[in-house]
């Protein structure tokens, strides 16, 4: 039995129109051809725009939260029994909602229908764990339970409507078994990236020639997802990142971070190689999300390459560090460029594809951070002189240095 | 159904140049694989590690190096990148230009931030425009503002939008914090300022394609300031209908151009006034989820009528 509240046929038909979508935008279509691909791929879904989306979905859940307190406070309800009851209640309530709205309204990805589904994730988990009893003994037990519960709902969720969100919460919460289960810290971390790998590998394994675009989109999210789960998981510096320039008080240096020695230096080597070997995959198999998470990786594994060697910190690391990416990159697209066609094994750094304009970027926002960045050398404020101080000053900010 | 089947049968309908078929079907198989967006990223990513390595540098070490050394690499830097960029660009044009190659754009803006760096270390060793220093801010913002219409720089312009922010004394520090009423009162003189030169420009034809940019920093600029004040005075100011107008405007706006973007703004900060007013006038927690309930309902009502009235744009 297929799990799916779609067919097949309907997610793929959306598919196409989202990558005919982005042909027209970046010309490489014109907008008869646009609407000819439209014409034969009616898949009689209802969708709205990513920023209504956002809306639906958060007012969905104020709803959802603000209804189950009204029904808390107003009917008193205390005791387990009558708790779990409720819960449950308001949670297949919710769900029942969310396949309604599939089913006879016909709303994909539409954020009223993925905030029902994912809010009667805690609540069914809230239900059930209330009913059952807690050992004195083992707290641990309980709280795993809740995360594979979780885990468990969260990916029905994800099977039934496909929501990747409830994918990588149904991950995350299972990737947080292992910390529960008294488990000494490296066997922990042992436990977590062998089963997100296990999950990785199987999801690889499970890819045919005959899989659709759509399911491919999606494993390929989720792998790239997993992989990066696995890095988490093994990189044990990823939290002093940036520590050294930002951290006035400093850290003491702990050379193994408290972890074995032989694990240290395993985890050493795979920080190295799970991001090559992603890179490895991602490009073999044109696995764009893949690369791109693969590409990310890396970085974090030369930004704390000197915390794991327990090397000094110095002031020009950053600049170091984006020095050698931008001639990475320049000599990266020399190279393609430099192939037949300015293409080399099909990769090509010309623009294909645009993305969608909304008319401001991550880029923008992230340079008009740059004055706040460069510049943040204060002088006190005065109260006859209101303007100074400020943070943001880039031009010519002034304080003491 | 898939999407070869579909080119296929264009082709064979004639509706798709063979051509066309080609580069289609190699993008859709992934045969074509366009890394453009990942190196820019990298060479933006990196351009932001420079800058911030060069500033940590500068803050760090400026004892040590001495002033000269600062300010000769900080401005060989500078004019290092501005030169690249004008031998490099072409010649200006009110349009949109596209950048020449992959470093350009972002050669420009380490030019700035360079630039940045260099009048914030000289004002803060020299102290040379004394109680006056602030207006650097200016001078820097316009020089920005000329570069990235001459480059055809969003970045830049970002950059020179910010800095002018800072002009106007908004403190990135402190955020909302800081939103006394000093602070709403010029982060409202800014918006109005980057409203009335974004229309200004759109409306001579200049660089149409900035507008939004503009528009952006307008439009938070205007309704945190707004929100802050209802959150201090609730009913007792102008701060109340002034948003309500505002973020009318702004939905209104939204709807007309078509950018929804912006309806997700006057929404987002109309409940935040709304939830301003909610927090000190309802006592009762029934009362407070029956308002939720309220809001979300009306959200939802409102924003499903629009949905379906623009179903097209989805």
């Amino acid at each position: 039995m297929r799990p799916g509240i779609y067919t097949d046929d309907q997610e793929e038909k959306v598919r196409i129109r989202r990558e005919a979508k982005a042909w027209a935008r970046s010309g490489l279509i014109t907008e008869a051809q646009l609407a000819l691909i439209n014409g034969r791929t009616a898949h009689g879904l209802r969708q709205t725009n990513v920023f209504f989306r956002i809306l639906f979905f958060l007012f969905t859940c104020i709803g959802v939260l603000a209804a189950v307190g009204l029904y808390f406070w107003l009917f008193k309800v205390r005791g387990a029994a009558a708790l779990a009851a409720s819960a449950l209640f308001f949670g297949a309530l919710g769900y029942g909602l969310a396949e309604f709205l599939v089913r006879r309204k016909s709303f994909y990805r539409h954020g009223i229908e993925e905030a029902l589904a994912l809010c009667s994730v805690p609540l069914v988990c809230w239900g059930i764990m209330t009913c059952l009893p807690v050992p004195d003994h083992s707290h641990s037990w309980y709280v795993t339970s809740v995360s594979l519960l979780f885990a468990a709902a969260a990916f029905w969720v994800y099977l039934r409507f496909g929501f990747l969100y409830a994918a990588v919460l149904s991950i995350a919460s299972a990737a947080a078994v292992p910390f529960h289960l008294s488990l000494p810290p490296a066997e922990e971390k042992i436990v977590l990236a062998a089963a997100l790998a296990l999950i990785l590998m199987t999801s690889i394994r499970a890819e045919g020639s005959e899989t659709r675009d759509f399911a491919r989109d999606r494993s390929e999210t989720l792998q790239a997802i997993l992989l990066a789960g696995i890095y988490l998981a093994l990189n044990l510096r990823l939290h002093l990142l940036g520590s050294a320039f930002f951290d006035d008080h400093g850290i003491l240096y702990d050379r193994c971070a408290g972890y074995p020695p032989w694990f240290y230096w395993t985890t050493y080597g795979l920080v190295f190689l799970v991001p090559a070997l992603g890179l490895w995959h991602g490009i073999r198999a044109r696995k764009r999300m893949v690369v791109n998470a693969s590409l990310v990786l890396s970085l974090l594994t030369l930004a704390t390459n000197k915390d794991y060697l327990g090397f000094r910190h110095y002031a020009w690391d950053p600049a170091i560090l984006g020095a050698a990416m931008i001639v990475s990159a320049v000599a990266l697209t020399r190279w393609l460029r430099s192939g037949q066609g300015e293409t080399r094994n099909g990769f090509t750094a010309r623009s294909l594809v645009k993305p969608e304009d909304h008319g401001i970027s991550l880029a923008d926002i992230g340079a008009a951070a740059i004055p706040g960045m460069v510049g943040a050398f204060p002088k006190p404020p005065q109260a006859d002189r209101p303007f100074e101080g400020g943070m943001s000053g880039g031009g010519g900010a002034s304080g003491t240095y | 159904m898939n999407m070869t089947k579909i080119l296929n049968e264009m082709l064979h309908a004639g509706v798709l140049s063979p051509g066309q078929f080609t580069i289609l079907d190699e993008l859709h198989r992934n045969r074509r694989f366009s890394v453009h967006w990942e190196l820019r990223a990298a060479v933006y990513v990196g351009v932001l590690l420079v800058a911030a390595g060069v500033a940590l540098t500068v803050r760090q070490y400026f004892a040590q190096l001495g002033d000269i050394a600062i300010l000769g690499s900080l401005s060989a830097g500078c004019l290092g990148a501005f030169s690249y960029c004008f031998l490099k660009g072409g010649p200006y044009s009110t349009g949109e230009v596209e950048s020449p190659d992959l470093l350009f754009d972002y050669v420009l803006l380490f030019g700035c931030t360079c630039f940045a760096t260099a009048i914030g270390y000289v004002e803060t060793q020299f102290d040379a425009l004394g109680r006056l220093w602030i207006h650097y801010l200016l001078l820097s913002a316009a020089l920005f503002f000329i570069l990235a219409y001459r480059f055809d720089n969003r970045l830049v312009l970002s950059l020179a939008l910010s800095t002018l922010a800072a002009w106007f004394g908004f403190q990135l520090a402190d955020a909302f914090a800081a939103f006394h009423r000093y602070y709403r009162e010029s982060a409202i003189a800014y918006s109005a300022v980057c409203f009335g030169l974004g229309i200004a420009l759109y409306r001579a034809g200049i660089k149409r394609h900035f507008l939004h940019v503009y528009l952006n920093f307008a439009v938070h600029f205007l309704l945190a300031a707004l929100v802050a004040g209802v959150f201090e005075h609730r009913f007792s100011s102008w701060h109340l209908p002034a948003l309500a107008l505002a973020a009318a405007a702004v939905a209104v706006y939204a709807v007309r151009s078509r950018r929804f973007l912006y309806m997700l703004y006057a929404i987002l900060y109309g409940f935040a006034g709304a939830n301003a007013l909610a927090i000190r006038f309802i006592e009762s927690t029934g009362m407070m989820f029956l308002y939720g309930i309220g809001t979300s309902v009306g959200v939802i009502w409102l924003i499903f009528h629009l949905s379906r009235k623009y179903r097209e744009a989805a």
